[in-house]
């Protein structure tokens, strides 16, 4: 009966680390989700700020305010010593590559049953990640 | 107190509902298996059984050199629709809501819906919509549009979509429009880039797509792995002035009926290109009339239909006329077999290689030194200092180091060398040294020509055109250096002809002249080669000349083909030149030749 009911607790400890673990999953699925649509709407916002922006719009609205381009003789050219010019752009740096995959997670998450009881006993495996 | 016989009874409810519950199952089981839906079925089941994720990186943003995109990435979506899953009334509904969204004809919508797609062996298909030439193009729509569909869909009180998916499609947008979209190329539907820089740096932008695995059952907690992004890129081109010079040669192109046009402004000190314009224009937000025939997907191609040309600055090859005169002077004056002054009695023609050699008036000029020569762009003149000064082996090897019939190298997808026959090719003749001269039975291209001229204006250094100006990465910034081509002449001979170009440029148009700044160039114009011979009509017309003579801070060709107003570079297209470098000197910065000169004298201010 003993061995029966230690079975048991053993069965219902792995079926409820699991129902965690998928839990977890699902968690990071739809945080995923979210990041993507966050992304994708980003990239959306930073696309039309650009095209609100391009020449020919700016062109428009500055003509409708009464603007017109300047020609040589409307310009004053005035020496300041010392003036390095404008800063020079330099565009952003796209996202380094990664395959940490779990290494922001909890080893709670990753490490399988196994692992935590040899973990436990203390027979030297580290925790996590496979 | 429990009654006799009623244990037997719960016990075979609880059996009998145990075995509905089964019998569900099976039936779900066997739907599932052999239903209408068991292809979603089958597709979702193997893509879990695969347990494989393909991540794909966001390809690489393109800017301008301040910093305006140019190039990015929105989400857009396909409507696609599960044919088998359609009910009768679900395609009036899908006919009617995206007829009112996307404001197209219920009709054409409703009978994309009503067509026989199962019998032809289709089960989900992308919703098209017509364009002009009776051609179809698949649906994309942004995020507002999906946003709006994808609440329909999820809302059970609203108008029934069953079938309707929206798939997304990474897609590549170019907030400027048409603006530098030669230069740009563009992105096909596969993401794969095509010309410009789209092309020449594809696999840089494109970054690495990687695979994961992934466990589905139990669903493993993992975070998504990053690929390794495609770099970032930084052009030389500054849209505000590729904006203002596209608008002049659009002008430009009307002003003069002309078939089509470019102009390139480059900096001739590092060969960054500032602007590269072409008429027509290519607007990399529709790419699909421009793409090479055999990837078109949904256009049928007429078959006496021709290619367009992408980004003709680089690839349209021709005959360059009198600006090419520019490049046999610098040869002359550098060998040292002229000089400015040296006299020339022109008699209206000149035999070289059995071919007579007429002016472009068929006039005599008389007596005329190497200033007037190329003042009055003489024919006669240049075949005599290329074939009784120069001579064949020395003329053509100037024409190489100034880098005639090769490929600049600019990082430009679809560059083309050119064509210059020398005495080493078995179809060269004498007379080719005559009209080689004066930039007839050579082919260059405009990039080709400027990078050339280039060197004159650059103290006798040819340097590199390029139009990418720094590369970011994850790991850092690379900022390309400038490459030196050559030294073609030497530093005397460029400041010399640059004297020469800028006087005689006085006296050959007044077109090209801007108020306060001594400008140099050349006027062009050029007959176009046929099998027939060279057409009697149509001409190329062209001027390629740089600014300020004293501080050279711009490079300006301007090349309209076939005007109709009139035939000629000096009246067609040094207005142009004069257009753009009026508004160059105000956008760059440049002071007038008096003020700059003051600066450097004493260092006041003006």
């Amino acid at each position: 009966m003993l061995p029966l009911i230690a079975l048991l607790i053993v069965g219902g400890m792995y079926l409820a680390v699991n129902a965690r673990r998928a839990q977890a999953g699902r968690q990071v699925l739809e945080l995923q989700r979210k990041q993507a649509e966050l992304e994708r709407s980003n990239a959306d916002l930073t696309a039309t700020l650009a095209e609100l922006t391009s020449p020919e719009r700016m062109l428009e609205r500055a003509l409708s305010l009464g603007y017109r381009p300047a020609e040589p003789g409307d310009v004053e050219y005035i020496l300041v010593e010392g003036y390095p010019g404008p800063p020079v752009f330099v565009a952003p740096r796209p996202p380094a590559s990664s395959n940490m995959g779990e290494g922001m997670l909890s080893p709670a998450y990753t490490e399988t049953l196994g692992e935590w009881l040899l973990r436990w006993l203390g027979w030297g495996l580290e925790a996590g990640n496979d | 107190m429990i009654e006799q016989g009623s244990s037997p009874r719960r016990i075979k409810l609880v059996l009998l509902f145990t075995a509905i519950l089964v019998l569900a199952m099976v039936v779900q089981l066997v739907r599932v298996q052999f239903g209408p839906y068991a292809p979603a079925f089958a597709a979702i089941e193997s893509v879990i059984a695969e347990q494989v994720d393909k991540v794909e990186p966001a390809r690489g943003l393109i800017y301008d050199r301040d910093g305006r995109l140019l190039a990015s990435n929105v989400p857009m979506y396909y409507l696609e629709v599960e044919v088998r899953q359609l009910t009768d009334s679900s395609k009036k509904q899908i006919a009617a809501v995206l007829s009112r969204v996307l404001v197209l004809p219920y009709e054409d919508l409703y009978a994309q819906l009503m067509h026989k797609w199962v019998d032809e062996g289709q089960f989900r298909i992308r919703i098209t919509r017509e364009i002009p030439g009776d051609k179809r193009w698949p649906i994309l729509v942004d995020q507002i549009v999906a946003d709006v569909l994808k609440g329909f869909l999820a809302d059970p009180e609203a108008p029934d979509l069953s079938g309707l998916a929206l798939v997304p499609a990474p897609s590549r947008t170019y907030p400027a429009g048409w603006l530098a979209g030669h230069v740009i190329g563009f992105v096909n539907q596969k993401g794969k880039g095509y010309f410009g820089i789209e092309g020449y740096y594809d696999d840089w932008l494109v970054g690495r797509s990687i695979t994961v695995e992934r466990g589905y059952i139990p669903l493993e907690a993992r975070l998504k792995p990053d690929p390794p992004a495609g770099v970032n890129l930084v052009l030389t081109i500054d849209i505000d002035i590729q904006h203002m010079v596209e608008k002049i040669l659009e002008q430009a192109i009307e002003d003069t009926k002309s078939e089509s046009g470019q102009v390139i402004v480059m900096d001739p000190s590092n060969g960054e290109i500032l602007a590269m314009a072409s008429w027509p224009p290519l607007d990399p937000n529709n790419y699909e009339p421009w793409l090479p025939r055999e990837e078109r997907q949904y256009e049928e191609v007429e078959e006496n239909e021709e290619e367009l040309v992408i980004n003709p600055a680089v690839a349209g090859q021709f005959e360059p006329g009198s600006t090419f005169k520019i490049l046999t002077m610098a040869a002359a004056l550098d060998a040292g077999v002229v000089t400015p002054d040296e006299e020339f009695i022109d008699t209206g023609m000149i035999e070289v290689g059995g071919n007579t050699i007429r002016n472009w008036d068929g006039g005599a000029w008389g007596p005329q030194t190497m200033l007037g020569c190329i003042e009055h762009s003489l024919n006669v003149c240049l075949a005599y200092v290329a074939s009784e000064k120069l001579g064949t082996s020395l003329f053509y090897d100037y024409l190489k180091d100034f880098g005639v019939g090769r490929l600049t190298g600019i990082d430009l997808a679809g560059e083309v060398p050119g064509q210059l026959r020398t005495p080493r090719h078995p179809d060269w003749t004498e007379s080719d040294l005559g009209t080689n001269s004066f930039g007839q039975g050579v082919s260059v291209t405009p990039i080709q020509l400027l990078t050339a001229v280039g060197a004159v204006a650059n103290g006798g250094i040819m340097v590199q055109p390029h139009v990418v100006r720094a590369v970011v990465g994850p790991e850092g910034v690379y900022w390309p250096k400038t490459t030196i081509l050559g030294r073609p002449i030497s530093a005397e001979t460029a400041d010399t002809l640059s004297q020469m170009l800028s006087v005689s440029l006085e006296g050959e148009t007044h077109f090209a002249q801007v108020d306060e700044y001594k400008m140099v160039g050349k006027t062009g114009t050029a007959q176009i080669p046929t099998e027939y011979g060279y057409d009697p009509r149509w001409t190329v017309a062209s001027f390629v000349g740089w600014g300020p003579l004293a501080d050279p801070s711009f490079l300006i060709l301007v090349r309209l083909d076939k005007p109709e107003i009139s035939p000629w570079g000096s009246v067609v297209a040094a207005p142009v030149f004069r257009q753009i470098a009026e508004r160059l000197v105000v956008m760059m910065e440049i002071p007038p030749d008096q003020i700059r000169e003051m600066w450097t004298g004493g260092g006041q201010d003006g």
